[in-house]
């Protein structure tokens, strides 16, 4: 049932793939703004890159998340669905491991921008890309799940951030912290902690979510 | 003694007058919705 | 029986009255009377509104996220009401909060915000909470509004102890700084009795604010007139 649910999500994102070329576009734009803030220096941009890489990457997943309830808003499909003997949780755990995945290739996607535009460059690739992977995880499970509330208000684009946003600052600050660490060296050896809270984030929230997805759309 | 803090009555008296001037204003703002809603609520059981 | 303002019950009033006369009389103590801390100096003086605020904080956010597993257990909408009510007076307490901390910060350690974890935990679940209270505003069927806000309520909540930890983290390799000593017994009085007086006038602010909830969502649900006439013609 969830790998249902999961291909009917991937199918539909293959079929709005203009989208994510548009929210990676607005991504780098983001990025290259970033570093007009702080001017032509290349060892302080080189420093503050992690943070900017996540800040940029945080935006657009408001983005993709306040999109990726668009076509069962659209058609009122998610009353359809309730209908279906798909378990509403299926639903959830399909969104939120589909926009995981659009979120981590856009992440994944960013990086080379940001070692052009900062100066970034780094040899742990795979370190980098598994932070990416669990930090878009902690963004998408509680994002997944206030863009199901949001996405019927009129409010939307002003309500999912200001939901989100203070809630990821954990995950926020793990994952600036590890990919700082991965960019500039870690000497002591402090990557673990941040990659355990991330995990930990990860874990309470893709339980939690998944229990309480089932009530915020029932009707 | 180094580290000791001299003065700073006006951080005091700020930190007071700002939390007793608060906690003032929003009593006086739930009396005022009270009686709001209460008048709300009254005219609706008129009007029926 | 129609509602008046007189026919509410007085015991918010009583509490809050009881409240403000601890207050005074509490904030007297710590100004005037206690002495100035070795330390810290006239400056301690806002720890004795400071730390019962905090723990009053605290007792605020733990009332909103019982309320809101109670009302996503049992369905029954007072719990939305008084979950309402103490994320608003969670919100004022928090602000004070950040505020107190912001002038305790200046004169200690010559900035206004310090990334001190705690004070940092208290301002994210403000943002959380004030966020809560801007999408109750945006929903008009009270049931789809009381399951969402306890919802999030219950997901803000259980972020707390975890920005708490991840800040501290993050803070911890750049500075250590000392806590004041605020359990020693000259400083012992005025603290326990602000503790209680915000504790009373939490508590009265916390049910008026949830009768002012209980009262409109009454008034909300109550039929429109003109719908009950035509029920009436149709009868």
């Amino acid at each position: 049932m969830l790998i249902a649910a999961l291909r009917k999500e991937l199918l539909l994102q293959w079929r709005s793939r203009a989208q994510l070329l548009a929210v990676f576009v607005f991504g780098a734009a983001a990025l290259l703004l970033f570093s007009f803030a702080i001017g032509p220096n290349t060892e302080a941009l080189r420093q503050f890159s992690a943070g900017f890489l996540w800040l940029g990457l945080l935006l657009s997943s408001t983005l993709t998340l306040s999109e990726s309830f668009h076509a069962e808003m659209e058609n009122r499909a998610l009353e359809g669905l309730l209908l279906l003997p798909a378990s509403p949780r299926a639903m959830y755990y399909g969104k939120a491991i589909a926009n995981w995945l659009q979120l981590a290739i856009l992440g994944a996607f960013l990086i080379p921008v940001m070692v052009v535009l900062y100066d970034a460059g780094t040899t742990r690739i795979f370190s980098l890309l598994g932070v990416i992977a669990l930090g878009t995880a902690g963004l998408s499970a509680p994002g997944t799940l206030y863009a199901a509330m949001t996405a019927q208000l009129r409010a939307k684009q002003t309500l999912l951030p200001l939901l989100l946003f203070p809630l990821i600052v954990p995950a926020l600050l793990a994952s600036v912290k590890a990919t700082s660490l991965a960019i500039l060296g870690d000497p002591m050896e402090q990557w673990k902690a941040w990659i355990v809270l991330l995990l930990v984030f990860d874990a309470i929230y893709w339980s939690l979510c998944g229990l309480l997805y089932a009530r915020v759309v029932e009707e | 003694m180094t580290g000791v803090v001299t003065g700073g009555w006006e951080f005091v008296w700020a930190a007071y007058g700002i939390t007793a001037v608060a906690l003032f204003v929003y009593g006086v703002t739930l009396v005022t919705r009270l009686r709001e809603e209460v008048s709300r609520g009254l005219r609706e059981r008129q009007r029926q | 029986m129609p509602e008046t303002v007189r026919s509410l019950s007085r015991t918010p009033f009583v509490l809050i009255g009881i409240g403000v006369a601890l207050f005074l009389f509490g904030s007297y103590w710590g100004l005037f009377i206690s002495p100035p801390e070795r330390f810290m100096g006239e400056v301690q003086r806002i720890m004795y509104v400071h730390v019962p605020t905090a723990w009053n904080w605290m007792l605020a956010v733990l009332f909103a996220f019982f309320c809101a597993i109670a009302f996503l257990f049992r369905g029954d909408l007072k719990w939305d009401a008084r979950m309402d009510a103490g994320l608003e007076v969670g919100s004022l307490l928090a602000f004070l909060l950040c505020v107190q901390g912001s002038i305790w910060a200046k004169p200690t350690w010559g900035v206004w915000w310090d990334w001190d974890p705690r004070l940092t935990s208290v301002a994210v679940l403000l943002f959380a909470f004030l966020g809560i209270i801007a999408l109750r505003r945006f929903v008009d069927d009270p049931t789809k509004r009381a399951i969402w806000s306890s919802v999030a309520t219950v997901i803000a909540s259980v972020d707390l102890p975890i920005v708490y930890f991840s800040v501290k983290w993050w803070n911890s390799l750049h500075q250590q700084q000392s806590t004041p000593e605020t359990v020693s017994s000259v400083f012992y009085i005025p603290l326990r009795v602000n503790a209680f007086a915000i504790f009373f006038l939490m508590i009265g602010f916390i049910m008026l604010r949830s009768r002012i909830a209980a009262l409109r969502l009454t008034n909300e649900v109550a039929p429109p007139p003109l719908m009950a006439e035509q029920a009436g013609e149709m009868a």
